[in-house]
């Protein structure tokens, strides 16, 4: 069972905030979908603890440096910035 | 049998007989993209400046005499979650307006490597999460076949322009349906390879141990030949492998004494249409000498769920980044850093992702981490073993794409469960990281296209391609294809 | 103090790789704001990491230096929290299949610290907080870390400040990192928690965040400490939390209260592979592993009988030992070779910087050289002295300053003829020493010394001085 707190606790975590009029519907929603995915719960399964869907090992990258980006690229697409630096001002 | 409905080949020899330029080539797909696209919203930003300077390096090549490279020239589409340096890239999303990725993705740059001319960005559901596009902040994409339904989703827009002949083909995404489902609805060819096949460097990520990218074309050997072009082992994606042989040049094969697995399962609950789209498909694989071997995974029963809690709670962490401090959105007014950020996120995504990453929350979270999301890792695992099991037995398996026909505009969002339905038949496949391809067989009473999908084990690719080949050969002039009477003639 | 401290430490230490841990950005300290960055280091969307493979093999050498397993398989997990300088809102660590677990760090006092596990993980980027302002820069984002992580097997604050001195010693060893803690380059969480003396059970912890630097290491535990104390005394609860030190009014401060305690969400990172280690790759790198100062100290005042002082003087810094070592080699008194390190050579490296880096102008064959002239009786002790100054101004070999002809000793009956006149030549020096001035020798032995251009024994001729003045008398 979802409940509001639930619900509220989660968009805490995802830094979302969610409107009064809009929680109960959400957590019904939530709650349906919750519900539906609980239908694993009676799969029986070993363990498989370790998941690894490439199947793949040890790809690593040699210690060798790469050319950075110049900081107007990397600043490029900030909406606010002040002397290379990304800028959240106090309030706007 | 070979077949000659290559529209990559068809516009190739236009450029090198030199019957028609580039330019001009170009220009008929732009007019008609003018022309279309009001009413097919398939593409959310067109890039004309870009094309036209592609075509005309492909121009200047032929007036050198010199040979064009497969995919030279040729007009095409990315969805707008695959990143393109200086060009616009918002996955559909409010959250991600106005961002211009300073990096290309690895596909657009083999893509460019081949001066592939690219005409525009493609609509999606927003950040792929969705099955009509429609959660697009851009309004969703329409079929071709009958305007007043979906393309699909989420790669809808790739699916609609390829299926309105607005492209001669379009790179989609694929987590768990997004480049088959659409074009089973709009009764094109889409190929989701093997998880690793294709690099997703540059791929806005939704959900990373699903993602893959793949073509959707108007024909199996046009996906054959992008597919070749794309599958490259990438230095950049320690996830990526490559593929294992050339899909196109194993298109000829004979099908005699293959095997092909009928996972009970996967005809559970499908619509009428379609159950019989799939019976005559059985059909024209028998007559092709091929085997077909009844079997059974009853554990398919959990892939929804499965993918529904392992996919949300990847993109729960995916999602986390976008805040407004770097790229895209970023609320006009606010207290604090804070609220800046919770009201970014909240402003600019839409329901569905807001959704996604709630649940993605809620399932990894404390004290409910075992009871969803390792359970579900488990599962997924058993799951990749018991598809392991079929091949022992079979080749490939045969199965719908969809259990039912595009649904009419504003049909889904309603209830997220039955929604999330749709996907039953394709999801599987991406839990277990295989390939599958989906082939127009035929359409329902209202015309609109079934898809057949066609599963192979790990870089099998070539082998599903070359049985999507031979029933293509055998079945497209004779009901399973209709081309729709718009856009670009080839 | 009728409790006792439970601490434990978790001890942030970043690699001196030359890239970053996911991308091929330089990790070089103190570039301009945003200039050491790709899309990668600043979280575009799509991009992918890569793990660089330097900082799996410093991280086993890590382990191996700390006496740990290695794990075969390990992975990297997403640490999931929202913070601005975190670009991609999480963090790439390892949570349940660390690269390296069960170690431990010996103390001086016999007392073996254990290390629950050591684990890769990156660096976040930057904030500054100015006027109410949030500035972000990206360029140590993704600068490879790795975090060792103490059983709470500490004591007491001076436990504590050791164990990092070792841990410090023993990463610079092993050249896995420079461990400047000025630099941020090895931060420490410090928890701790009091009990009764003589309970068993832990009491509650609080956890001090960052601590970089030893003395305000030390401040924090002491204000801590005393603060717990208190409560306890007063029969009042400590407050699970985690806290900052605030330098200034050295005190603690808390950052964050329960109700707001994260909750990191970790799952594997999808897009990165498992990490295999062979055992012949840990075979190698513990062949590889140089003889660490615990080993060295053990060996250098048993086997060469250097006194425990000096040998701790010796082995702290890793060029110093290898310095020690080469001018000792082949040497009569390895004795020597330490006396002239500690003696004259730390005179011209003063701080702790210098002893690390011990960029010295001397090669140590040259020091060698010189000790080997004493060996072979050509100089005496005082020569070696004034030679290795003039050698250390310079740079250059001994021979440079020493002619053929001042090597070898001189007979006694050249040595009496130099005292003759040396008594001759200075009366007033004589009359002096006569008179109870012992200093006035010294001007009479300078004259010997001098006039033997340094080949006399200073032990001897001032034996024989004395003996001759003392006779004239």
């Amino acid at each position: 069972m979802v409940t509001r707190e639930d619900v509220l606790q989660m968009a805490r975590l995802s830094k979302l905030y969610i409107k009064e009029e809009e929680l109960d519907a959400l957590t019904r929603d939530m709650d349906n979908i919750i519900a539906f995915a609980e239908t694993i719960s009676a799969a029986q399964c070993e363990q498989t603890d370790f998941d690894n869907i490439s199947n793949l090992s040890n790809v690593l990258r040699e210690d060798v440096v790469l050319p950075s980006y110049s900081r107007e690229e990397i600043l490029k697409n900030a909406e606010s910035q002040d002397e290379g630096y990304f800028l959240v001002k106090k309030r706007s | 049998m070979e077949t000659n409905f290559s529209k990559i080949k068809a516009a190739g020899r236009l450029l090198s007989s030199k019957q028609m330029s580039c330019e001009e080539l170009t220009k008929r797909y732009l007019a008609a993209i003018e022309k279309e696209n009001k009413t097919l919203n398939a593409y959310v930003r067109v890039t004309e400046e870009q094309a036209l300077a592609a075509a005309k390096k492909a121009d200047e090549k032929i007036m050198r005499g010199e040979v064009l490279l497969p995919l030279e020239g040729i007009p095409m589409s990315l969805k707008d979650n695959i990143s393109t340096k200086n060009i616009e890239t918002t996955c559909c999303s409010k959250i991600l307006q106005g961002y211009t990725p300073i990096y290309n993705a690895t596909v657009w740059e083999l893509l460019q490597n081949q001066n592939a001319v690219l005409l525009g960005k493609t609509n999606m559901d927003e950040f792929a999460m969705g099955s009509s596009s429609e959660t697009s902040c851009f309004g969703g994409s329409m079929n071709p076949h009958h305007t007043g339904h979906v393309a699909g989703g989420s790669s809808g827009g790739a699916a609609s322009c390829v299926s309105g002949n607005l492209a001669v083909f379009g790179l989609g995404s694929d987590t768990g349906g997004s480049i088959r489902q659409p074009a089973s609805f709009c009764g094109v060819v889409g190929l989701k390879p093997t998880y690793g096949a294709v690099s997703r460097y540059g791929l806005i990520a939704y959900a990373s141990s699903f993602d893959q990218i793949g073509p959707i074309t108007a024909c199996v050997e046009d996906a054959a030949l992008v597919f070749d072009a794309i599958a490259r082992q990438d230095p950049l994606d320690s996830t990526s492998q490559g593929k294992k042989e050339s899909a196109s040049a194993s298109l000829t094969k004979e099908l005699k004494g293959m095997k092909i697995g009928i996972v009970k399962e996967y005809f559970e609950g499908i619509d009428k249409d379609v159950a019989a789209a799939m019976e005559k498909a059985m059909e024209t694989y028998r007559h092709l000498g091929a085997e077909l071997v009844e079997c059974s995974i009853p554990e398919l029963k959990y892939g929804l769920p499965v993918y529904y809690i392992l996919a949300c709670a990847e993109a729960s962490s995916n999602l986390g980044r976008y805040d407004g401090i770097r790229y895209g959105y970023k609320v006009p007014h606010y207290e604090d850093i804070n609220e800046m950020i919770c009201k970014t996120r909240s402003e600019g995504f839409g329901a569905e992702v807001k959704h996604r990453i709630l649940l993605g929350t809620y399932v990894l979270s404390a004290g409910y981490y075992d009871a969803y999301y390792k359970k579900a890792q488990n599962l997924r695992g058993v799951i990749v073993n018991a598809f392991q099991r079929v091949f022992d037995a079979c080749d490939v398996i045969l199965a719908p794409t969809v259990p039912m026909t595009a649904f009419e505009r504003g049909q889904t969002q309603k209830d997220a469960v039955k929604t999330y339905q749709t996907d039953i038949c394709t999801v599987p496949v991406n839990i277990a990281g295989l390939p599958a391809v989906s082939v127009p067989c035929g359409f329902d009473g209202k015309g609109l296209p079934i898809g057949l999908q066609l599963i192979g084990n790990h870089f099998q690719e070539a082998v599903i391609l070359n049985a999507a080949y031979q029933f293509e050969g055998a079945t497209r002039e004779n009901g399973a294809f209709r081309s729709v009477e718009m856009g670009v003639a080839l | 103090m009728k409790y006792e401290l439970v601490s434990g430490l978790e001890t942030h230490v970043e690699l001196s790789t030359n890239t970053k841990i996911f991308c091929g950005c330089t990790t070089d300290f103190g570039g301009e704001q945003n200039t050491h960055c790709c899309p990668i280091c600043i979280g575009l969307p799509g991009t992918l990491p890569k793990l660089n493979e330097k900082v799996v093999d410093y991280a086993i050498m890590a382990g191996l230096a700390t006496n740990c397993e290695i794990s075969h398989i390990s992975k990297m997990d997403r640490k999931n929290y929202c913070y601005p300088d975190l670009p991609k809102a999480y963090q790439i660590s390892q949570f349940d299949m660390p690269l390296c677990k069960n170690g431990y760090i010996a103390l001086s006092n016999g007392r073996k610290i254990g290390i629950t596990r050591i684990h890769i993980e990156e660096d976040a980027g930057k904030l500054v907080h100015q006027r109410g302002n949030t500035y972000v820069d990206y360029n140590r984002g993704g600068v490879p870390l790795i975090e060792i992580v103490s059983e709470p097997d500490i004591r007491s604050i001076d436990e504590a400040r050791e164990y990092v001195e070792k841990l410090q010693m023993i990463m610079r060893y092993i050249g896995v990192s420079d461990c400047k803690m000025q630099e941020g380059s090895l931060r420490c969480d410090v928890n701790i928690s009091l009990r009764p003396i003589g309970s068993v059970e832990f009491g509650t912890r609080t956890e001090i965040k960052n601590m970089n630097s030893f003395t305000y290491m030390t401040k924090a535990m002491e204000y801590e400490v005393s603060r717990q104390a208190e409560l306890l005394d007063e029969g009042k609860e400590v407050t699970q939390e985690t806290l900052r030190y605030i330098v200034e009014e050295n005190r603690t401060e808390s950052m964050r209260g329960k109700e707001d305690a994260n909750d990191y969400r970790y799952f594997r990172e999808p897009d990165l592979v498992t990490i295999e280690v062979s055992q012949e790759k840990i075979d190698r790198f513990k062949a590889m592993l140089p003889e660490l100062p615990d080993a060295k100290f053990t060996r250098y005042v048993n086997e060469l009988g250097i006194p425990e002082a000096d040998a701790g003087l010796l082995v702290k810094y890793r060029r110093v030992a290898e310095y020690f070592e080469k001018a000792m080699e082949g040497t009569a008194n390895p004795k020597v070779a330490a006396n002239c390190i500690i003696g004259q050579i730390f005179r011209r490296v003063e701080n702790e910087t210098e002893k690390e880096a011990f960029d010295i102008a001397l090669p140590a064959e040259y020091l060698r050289d010189l000790i080997l002239l004493l060996d072979g009786g050509k100089i005496k002790m005082n020569l070696l002295k004034s030679t290795l100054e003039k050698m250390l101004d310079q740079g250059k070999p001994a021979t440079d300053f020493i002619k053929e002809e001042d090597m070898g000793g001189i007979d006694t009956d050249t040595l009496r003829q130099l005292c003759t006149d040396a008594i001759a030549a200075n009366p007033n020096a004589v009359a002096d020493y006569l008179g109870g001035k012992e200093k006035a020798l010294k001007s009479l032995l300078g004259f010997v010394m001098k006039n033997s251009r340094g080949r006399a024994d200073a032990v001897e001729a001032e034996k024989l001085l004395i003996e001759m003045v003392s006779a004239s008398k």
